[in-house]
């Protein structure tokens, strides 16, 4: 556990001492209170349903940013090779990072909750359905950061990192839309259950269902065994 | 302490090591040379556990790199050829990460990590940031996070590079003390250095362990390969023919500059029988300018090119 804290401590400290931390919180709370002022002012209904939907997208984006130097930095940085032969197991480094990489969507989301201070000050939103909304965007943004991260574990070029992991995650995220071409039923219902939009569209709407959780979960899970695989294997 | 036994490692169907061992041992400063991309350190890396031998076992501290990796990596303190440093985090902060992923239990950071600093001379930059940082100095900061956690083993993949003569000679002194109850292999770019702080060198070229002995007796071993070299002003044909013609001279090389009457360089081939410089000193001084003649000791940098073959013509012997 200690190598794993140990990891973990580097990651955000890397985070905030260089500016992705900070350029990555700003842009997303700058397009959030964009996105937020304007659906509130547009439809005048004091949710954030509409604004879930686009901090969705704005996810998708912003994602790659935070997980391309996750692996590949080490690799520019030189540095692989003393993160290769300390005594640690790869899960141990997986985590480590993942777990830096979360902290940095924690923050970014708990910074949109200054978003609610005029929702409760002016309207009578429903507290259960934001929160549900929140769950489901941290669990999305989970998932997400378990792709880009293994993505960046498997090239050396951080910018090749991020542009891999961009066309995956909107295709995750779009795949949804491939059902109306299909008449077929079993595709059908594999684009839905494959689409991080119309999982995470159920949060918003304020729906916690388990077949949603268990999908992000283990999205996640299957991408942080492939780093941890990945790793092993190079060896 | 630091054992290969018959280690190959191959790419493909490239073999880049072939059938390599030795063993370092405790109290031994090894010395490991050979031309760039002899296989130095694909075999660093191979002991330090970062790839895996394709055939052969790698043993340190006891432990099977190959099976008991993690053991062995607590062992280890590894240098590579590009010192691996988190450029944004600052000395301290980097050497406390590293102590932390080796396992020091925390309240022993703080005094391993003030041991490290001491002894690379690192009190001056400890709240700096490290891409600030000069190039000595990041291999200062490279070498002291290769001794944190007291690892038995240290590896150092050229750890001199780029530190001035001043710096030179503390690595070294680090090194030598670190030497004296530890077992060290440094790889080296520097002839002298190997000299002055190992004990045994080994040669590496094209991916074969060529010798493994004490510098002294590598020495000892090419006495035979003496050579004179002298300075001439001569034509460069007949110098030559005059130098072979000289009893004890087995071979001669001129190296001309033009033809006609220019200054040369010749070095011979001689036997290491006594009075051969003075035969050739008459021979030669009879007929033209004899600017200079010594004769050459075996260093270690002739016995080093002598192994590995490369004794090209232009390349200072």
């Amino acid at each position: 556990m200690n190598g794993t804290l140990a990891i973990y401590r580097k990651e955000v400290q890397t985070y905030f001492r260089s500016p992705i931390a900070y350029f990555v919180v700003s842009v997303f709370l700058l397009g959030t209170g964009y996105f937020f002022l304007y659906n509130i002012f547009m439809t005048g209904i004091g949710t954030m349903d509409e604004t879930f939907q686009n901090m969705g997208t704005l996810l998708l984006i912003l994602i790659p940013v935070i997980t391309m130097r996750l692996f590949s930095g080490e690799h520019t940085g030189r540095t692989i090779e003393l993160l290769m032969t300390l005594p640690l197991k790869p899960w141990q480094i997986v985590l480590g990072k993942y777990l830096g990489a979360a902290t940095i969507l924690l923050l970014m989301t708990g910074a949109t909750a200054i978003n609610l201070i005029p929702l409760y000050l002016y309207g009578n939103p429903e507290t259960k359905t934001i929160l549900s909304g929140y769950i489901g965007f941290l669990l999305l943004g989970l998932a997400c950061l378990a792709v880009g991260q293994f993505f960046s574990s498997l090239v050396q070029n951080q910018i090749i990192a991020a542009l891999i992991t961009v066309p995956v995650l909107l295709g995750f995220w779009f795949v949804g839309h491939l059902q109306s071409f299909q008449s077929d039923y079993i595709l059908r219902g594999l684009f839905g259950y494959l689409s991080f939009a119309q999982h995470f569209g159920d949060f918003v709407r304020g729906l916690i269902r388990s077949e949603a959780v268990t999908f992000y979960l283990v999205v996640s899970a299957i991408a942080l065994t492939l780093n941890v695989s990945y790793l092993q294997w190079r060896r | 302490m630091i054992a290969l036994e018959s280690v190959s490692k191959r790419y493909g169907s490239r073999t880049i090591i072939h059938d390599v061992s030795f063993t370092v041992g405790k109290g031994e400063i090894v010395g490991f040379l050979g031309p760039n991309g002899a296989g130095k350190t694909t075999t660093m890396r191979m002991i330090a556990g970062y790839t895996t031998a394709t055939s052969g076992r790698v043993i340190v501290a006891g432990f099977d790199m190959a099976t008991q990796n993690e053991d062995a990596a607590r062992k280890l303190g590894y240098l590579p050829e590009q010192p691996p440093l988190y450029d944004v985090l600052d000395v301290s902060g980097y050497l406390r990460f590293v102590a932390q992923a080796k396992g020091v239990p925390s309240r022993e950071i703080p005094r391993d990590l003030d041991r490290v600093i001491r002894a690379c001379r690192l009190e001056s930059v400890v709240r700096r940031e490290i891409y600030k940082l000069s190039k000595g100095y990041r291999q200062r900061v490279g070498l002291a996070q290769a001794l944190l956690g007291k690892p038995e083993v240290l590896l150092l993949d050229e750890p001199t590079a780029g530190l001035d003569p001043g710096q030179i000679q503390e690595a070294r002194e680090v090194i030598r003390a670190f030497g004296e109850n530890h077992a060290v292999l440094l790889s080296t770019h520097i002839l002298p250095e190997v000299t002055l702080i190992c004990q045994r060198v080994a040669i590496i070229n094209q991916g074969r362990l060529l010798a493994i002995d004490s510098p002294a007796s590598l020495q000892k071993a090419s006495e035979q390969a003496n050579s004179v070299r002298l300075e001439v002003t001569a034509p460069a044909e007949a110098l030559r023919d005059a130098l072979l013609a000289i009893d004890g001279v087995r071979a001669a090389i001129v190296h001309s500059m033009a033809g006609g009457h220019t200054l040369q360089t010749a070095e011979c081939q001689v036997d290491a029988r006594e009075g051969v410089e003075a035969r050739i000193a008459r021979a030669v001084a009879s007929r033209w300018d004899l600017h200079r003649l010594e004769r050459q000791q075996p260093t270690l940098e002739n016995i080093f090119l002598r192994y590995i073959g490369d004794t090209t013509e232009g390349k200072p012997a």
